[in-house]
């Protein structure tokens, strides 16, 4: 069984990169084949964080039907079963992806032969960002401890729900005026709640339907950056604040400690994990590798992927 | 968004319903530290208007179940409404001299989650717990400094067990000759424990020392 895991969580430089490249190299390591995938497109450097150079090839030949299989694409790295598909070498425009290629990626991407597949996501809530995150049926979101980064947990998760509903609600069986709710051209942005609210005047029948819809998802929370002295609660919090006030299921997978040789690890292009295993952060990363893999051992063995 | 749509005072506490009064307690002053004002958690969540709706919710519901009365009406429209599991009637079968300080109960199974300052909290109160019961007397001082830490007031004791507060401050003061006679103190000093969910047979036994220790030195 396949396990796709898209790593987004709005705010810029909370270290979602970081994580990724960790948690595949840590997963990778204990047997399991992976793929960490750079989806942040036109801002890729997730390589930079596994300690790799410019991979050779990448996310474009698929794109541009080089290559016919997604997999074809993805590089090996210096942690045996784990490997890498960049977005380096598409095109200068491709933060702009059409359409037709996203759902062809998104696609693909459901079809890779790997135990796990983790996605970096760029930052903020675009559509790609948007859609790639809801490639699987459970995400993880990345933050820091601040006030500024939970703001954008929140505003992430209702992003993710107002896409989610909008993609159902245009559908021509709906009233126009639920549309409308939904539409950019509606003058007042409106949430959830207000949503469900207009479906319920119109179609009590589907409101349940939503709502199960939105609860199928499942979010998964990590506190990157995390400092001595700080809540450490308040992770937990957010999880239950988050079960209590939001349609899905919440839980919250643990705190990253800050450590100043994270950012030497990433000056000296290595892969922090790989280079410092013993530190507080790394053990923090193994405790969080191990509640998504719920110590599941690697059903298949490693493949030789050219 | 989603609010407190059909969840019970106990459920929107997050709390069983046998619990005690420190646990109600406890519950409360967590509900505030995720819903107040000044909490990193929500300030982003709710709207000044949603937030204060929520909180008079949970201030409804604590100012509720920590009033016995209150509560045992309250569970009784529960089970009458079929919302309540039957087993648990307020006052019979509420946990009372179970130990809040359980050495199994502090460790969390979930360390990357554990709640630090809470344990941390819970270290010394237990710290200071079994320093007290380690000793074999035990003075109204001691007592006193315990539900201190506990965060607990006098008066809250008086209206759980109804002693009232001139005894308790008696207690705490070790005025031996403001004290009633054995009996009531025994049970007194036993109802004293039970709501700080303290052994209360290492209480009774160690404050009797005490006070026949005060009495031998005279």
């Amino acid at each position: 069984m396949t396990e796709i895991y898209p790593i987004g969580g709005g705010k810029g430089g909370v270290g979602k990169s970081f994580v990724v490249a960790g948690l595949g190299a840590l997963i990778a390591k204990w047997g399991h084949n992976v793929v960490v995938i750079d989806l942040d497109l036109g801002a890729s450097n997730l390589h930079t964080l596994l300690g790799m150079k410019r991979p050779k090839r990448g996310l474009n030949r698929y794109i541009d039907k080089t290559v016919r299989r997604l997999e074809s694409v993805a590089v090996p790295t210096m942690i045996p079963n784990l490997f890498f598909i960049s977005s380096m070498h598409c095109s200068m425009e491709i933060a702009n992806l059409l359409h037709a290629h996203k759902l062809k990626i998104i696609s693909a991407i459901q079809k890779l032969p790997f135990d796990y597949i983790l996605l970096d996501l760029g930052t903020g809530t675009n559509f790609n960002t948007l859609d790639f995150f809801l490639t699987s049926k459970e995400g993880i979101l990345i933050g820091t401890p601040e006030p500024t980064s939970i703001e954008n947990f929140f505003r992430f998760i209702s992003a993710v729900y107002f896409r989610i509903l909008k993609q159902t609600l245009k559908r021509s069986e709906f009233h126009s005026a639920v549309k409308d709710a939904v539409t950019e051209m509606s003058s007042a942005p409106a949430g959830t709640h207000d949503i469900l609210k207009i479906v319920s005047k119109y179609h009590p029948d589907k409101v349940t339907d939503l709502k199960n819809k939105l609860s199928e998802f499942k979010f998964k929370l990590i506190l990157n950056q995390f400092r001595k002295n700080m809540d450490s609660t308040l992770g937990n919090k957010i999880e239950t604040v988050c079960n209590r006030h939001f349609h899905s299921n919440f839980q919250f997978l643990g705190n990253i400690r800050y450590d100043g040789q994270i950012h030497d690890a990433v000056f000296s292009r290595t892969l922090y994990v790989h280079k410092y295993p013993h530190t507080q952060s790394s053990s923090d990363l193994k405790k969080i590798a191990e509640k998504i893999t719920r110590n599941r051992r690697p059903t298949s063995l490693p493949k030789e992927i050219s | 968004m989603k609010y407190f749509d059909g969840l019970n005072y106990y459920e929107i506490l997050k709390i069983p319903e046998n619990s005690s009064f420190l646990e109600i307690k406890q519950a409360y002053r967590d509900a505030v530290s995720i819903y107040g004002e000044d909490s990193l958690v929500t300030y982003s969540l709710f709207s000044t208007d949603e937030r204060e709706k929520i909180l008079k919710i949970i201030e409804t519901a604590f100012l509720t179940l920590i009033d016995g009365n209150q509560r045992a009406a309250y569970d009784r429209m529960l089970m009458d409404s079929g919302q309540s599991d039957t087993k648990f009637i307020s006052g019979q079968s509420q946990k009372q001299s179970q130990p809040v300080f359980d050495p199994g109960k502090a460790a969390n199974d979930d360390p990357l989650a554990a709640d630090a300052t809470k344990q941390i909290q819970a270290d010394e109160e237990k710290q200071l717990s079994d320093e007290i019961l380690s000793k074999s007397s035990v003075s109204g001082n001691d007592l006193k400094k315990l539900r201190e830490a506990l965060g607990v007031e006098i008066h809250e004791i008086h209206s759980l067990t109804r002693i009232s507060v001139s005894v308790l401050n008696a207690i705490e003061e070790n005025r031996l000759e403001s004290l009633p006679p054995d009996t009531y103190l025994r049970n007194f000093l036993k109802l004293y424990a039970e709501v700080l969910q303290i052994d209360p047979l290492k209480i009774v036994d160690g404050y009797f020392k005490h006070i026949s220790m005060v009495q031998n030195t005279d």
